[in-house]
């Protein structure tokens, strides 16, 4: 799925600045984008999900630590939804919707920063791979295949264990698990670029090699390092909140947090499974809204997929 | 070919089921042994570690050493009074240094030696002589706990020993001098820790063959591992490490034998595989029920029963920081906690709400110590006039753990720091596992303030406040003489109703003083099918199995 990516594309994909006669890329690419179903839904998800992260405190009833309900909690009397909680409340009398509303942030935070993260170390290692090629490049990828021959949770759990109770730790670990798979993905396009027939001719008009890469090569290669981030996104939403569901993430245990806030009711799980089931349905469509997202981009923007 | 092949996988299939079917069934059929009703199956949390019960110091060991040993005193069922058990009775001097005990007669060890005077202070006289890695209080924790040192101390920091001597004067009265006076001493024997071996059988299996490090021991005999021979009414059948802990009855108990022929322990460290191992039958009955799991419980119609509350969960305060060594400070925190809701919200119904640092079952409760409501607004004004703006500080709480007094240490957490920030603290959230690290971070002094609590093991006031307070503690932060001279008068007297008046006193004195802020006296659930029998729960968990049965159908 990476560097597979098919030759086709990298023909047509002519430099900005030298259209073709018909429709560009992009445009093409929105077009068949609109038309799909899947891509509509995802879209719809992930525009939802970063509404409510940033508008969290405006569309919440409560706030996260607030406890409207301390009177009514007891161990074994958690209540479920009801029209004053419509996510009915935790067991220390929080308003569940806000919680899981508040929670939204902490993702899609976690989400965007361990991708950026991973993302641009990643690109950064596979643009030095790409653009040195020979032993610079066998190194590098040796490693980068190293750290893709450990699972990716198992990595992420080591690493933020090794790195101590943080959010930060939390965002170094999921973002290190992704920086072998940009980094492949970035050198393998930009190795198909750089023996495309454009490149050839920029070259035998004695254009330097840097210019080659950074104006021509790269721009031209980062497309599937776009699809793949907003795949990455929902793994990343989701390594996130099972490495917290494992006790790895920030010390302060009343920041709502999805993952967190299903480790800590395990023990209801049977007196109140509301409490289990609505992060865990809100990590799902968070998801689920990048991948369907991801996955309609990748088919509009590569020609092989095309219907 | 294809239909053939999946065919043969389906009956593949069906006989491998139908084997593990049968092996289950006759695996069931085995542990039942001679009939219903004659193997009682408990669900502990642990493993026990050893079953010497000199030389450990957890609940899981501590209830077995229990069963197959018997102490020259123990607690009446339910209730924390001291009984006779090995002793028929006893007597001390006035200046309360010396105890006679007078023993049963015709009590024989199960190896057949005689239970005599002789053996009694062979115990005795086994335990002051420790030495090595047996002195560490890790290894024998009961004894420097209630004893202090040995013989011959090897480490300078073990103050001296309170035992003195043991003599056995005729064949069943044995008379045990002390260095000092203590009425606590009587009650301290109740624990297992201090049950009477066989000593023949200590130097045969080489009990006191112990290697290692103070906090790794190697126990390299089989006393405690294979061959413990004490005069309990059960006896260790086998001891499958990893998977289960066999007792049988022992046949020649000296007094009511016991009603079920095996008890088998389980250990099942995970809550909620208990409560699913209770309800596919898997085991009789469980200790520790998660406060969340009783109403399911009850409507499956399991019985549950209340281990009395006997310990208490606190918020501790450590005065070595220059904010809490404030008095107003500290009674600002006590009146900003709602701890009537915080016991409501975290423990089960009827749990009491703390206002002193021991529960009222124990004597020397005091019921006017001076009492501190929920008032935020109070609270803010105690900050104002201690002079102290935006005060703040460091909160730690334990992870991994769950105690009967904390049993979801993280929520008590969240709603204290809640209740401190409307109060105008500014609260820096610290965590740690509680095991090495927390532990070791609140014991050396390192936490400002901390979430702690206490299970006391013998029912005497000495055992809650004076372990806390009676001399200064790195917790705790502060030395208040007045309170350890008061706390040391209250441990040597041997008038009870003196003693009382004592305690009494300290009780109201910590209060005032405010060293932290009591909230929770938590009673521990057991669940038990319905067809169980005769088990009594025990505040101190001195909890007998003999008396229990299963009735049949």
């Amino acid at each position: 799925m990476t560097a597979a990516d098919p030759a086709p594309l990298r023909q047509r994909a002519a430099p900005p600045d030298t259209e073709q006669a018909g429709i560009s890329l992009g445009r093409d690419a929105w077009r068949r984008l609109r038309r799909d179903p899947v891509a509509i839904v995802g879209a719809v998800l992930v525009l939802l999900f970063v509404a409510v992260a940033f508008l969290a405190p405006v569309l919440a009833p409560w706030g996260p630590t607030d406890t409207p309900g301390k009177d009514l909690v007891t161990p074994t009397n958690v209540p479920g939804p009801s029209t004053e909680h419509w996510l009915g409340l935790d067991n220390l009398g929080r308003d569940e919707l806000s919680r899981v509303l508040h929670g939204a942030r902490q993702s899609l935070v976690v989400g965007v920063v361990s991708l950026l993260f991973g993302a641009v170390t990643g690109s950064l290692v596979g643009l030095v791979a790409g653009s040195f090629g020979g032993r610079i490049d066998n190194l590098i990828m040796r490693l980068m295949d190293i750290m893709l021959a450990v699972p990716g949770l198992l990595f992420a759990i080591g690493l933020a264990a090794l790195l101590g109770h943080s959010l930060t730790s939390v965002m170094i670990a999921v973002g290190t698990v992704n920086v072998p798979v940009f980094a492949r993905l970035l050198r393998g396009s930009m190795l198909t670029q750089r023996s495309a027939d454009y490149a050839l001719a920029i070259t035998s008009l004695g254009v330097r090699r840097r210019t080659l890469i950074l104006r021509h090569v790269l721009p031209n290669s980062l497309s599937p390092v776009i699809v793949q981030g907003t795949l990455t996104l929902a793994t990343a939403i989701i390594d996130a909140a099972g490495l917290a569901f494992l006790g790895l993430s920030g010390t302060d245990p009343g920041v709502p947090e999805w993952g967190r806030m299903l480790a800590e009711t395990q023990r209801y799980l049977s007196s109140a499974p509301h409490l289990a089931i609505f992060p865990g349905v809100a990590i799902v469509l968070a998801a689920l809204g990048f991948t369907l997202l991801g996955e309609s981009l990748r088919e509009a923007l590569d020609p092989t997929y095309r219907r | 070919m294809r239909t053939t092949g999946s065919r043969r996988l389906r009956l593949l299939a069906i006989a491998g089921t139908a084997t593990l079917l049968g092996t289950g069934l006759a695996a069931c059929g085995d542990s039942s042994g001679s009939g219903e009703g004659d193997t009682f199956v408990f669900g502990a949390s642990a493993e026990p570690k050893l079953l010497d019960g000199a030389f450990v110091s957890d609940g899981e060991s501590l209830r077995i050493v229990r069963q197959i040993f018997e102490g020259l005193v123990t607690t009446a069922p339910g209730k924390t009074d001291v009984r006779p058990q090995l002793a028929k009775s006893w007597t001390t001097s006035a200046d309360g240094r010396t105890w006679t005990f007078l023993l049963h007669e015709g009590v024989s060890f199960s190896d057949g030696t005689p239970m005599d005077a002789k053996a009694v202070c062979a115990n005795f006289d086994r335990w002051y002589h420790f030495t090595g890695v047996r002195q560490s209080p890790s290894v024998s924790y009961y004894w420097t706990t209630v004893f202090g040192g040995f013989a011959q101390n090897e480490d300078a920091s073990l103050p001296k020993s309170l035992y003195s001597s043991c003599t056995a004067t005729g064949g069943l009265t044995a008379v045990i001098k002390l260095a000092r006076p203590s009425a606590a001493f009587l009650s301290a024997l109740t624990l297992p820790a201090f049950s009477i071996a066989s000593p023949a059988a200590l130097k045969k299996y080489k009990a006191d063959e112990v290697s290692g490090a103070a906090g790794s021991p190697r126990f390299t005999g089989t006393f405690g591992t294979e061959h413990p021979v004490g005069t309990g009414p059960y006896l260790l059948r086998s001891w499958e490490r990893g998977n289960q802990l066999v007792l049988e009855r022992n046949e020649t108990y000296w007094g009511n034998k016991a009603k079920t022929k095996n008890v088998v322990f389980k250990a099942i460290p995970d809550g909620g595989a208990r409560l699913q191992s209770l309800q596919s039958g898997g085991i009789d009955g469980y200790d520790l029920v998660d406060p969340a799991d009783v109403k399911t419980l009850k409507d499956k119609g399991f019985q549950l029963l209340d281990r009395p509350a006997f310990n208490v969960g606190y918020v501790g305060l450590n005065q070595s920081t220059p904010l809490l060594k404030n008095p107003k400070v500290r009674q600002a925190i006590i009146h900003a906690i709602d701890r009537e809701r915080l016991v409501k919200n975290n423990y089960p119904e009827g749990t009491l709400v703390a206002k002193a640092f021991m529960p009222p079952g124990v004597f020397g409760y005091a019921d006017d110590v001076p009492e501190y409501q929920y008032d935020p607004a109070r609270a803010k004004e105690l900050l104002t006039q201690a002079g102290v703006t935006s005060p703040k500080i460091e909160f730690w709480y334990p992870t991994d753990v769950s105690r009967p007094y904390l049993p979801d240490p993280a929520a008590v957490f969240q709603l204290v720091k809640g209740d401190l920030e409307k109060a105008g603290f500014t609260v820096t959230t610290k965590s740690a596992p509680w095991t090495p690290e927390y532990l070791d971070v609140v014991q050396s002094g390192k936490a400002q303030m901390y979430l702690l609590g206490w299970a006391a093991d013998y029912g005497d006031p000495d055992n809650f406040i004076g372990t806390f307070f009676q001399k200064s503690m790195p917790e705790w932060g502060f030395n208040n003489p007045e309170l350890t001279a008061l706390l040391d008068r209250a441990e040597a007297l041997t008038n009870r109703d003196r003693r009382i008046e004592a305690y009494q006193e300290a009780n109201r004195k910590i209060m005032e003083f405010v060293p932290g802020v009591p909230f929770v006296h938590t009673q521990q659930a057991l669940a038990f099918r319905t067809e169980v029998q005769g088990f009594v729960p025990s505040p101190v968990q001195n909890e007998d199995f003999a008396t229990v049965s299963l009735s049949t159908k």
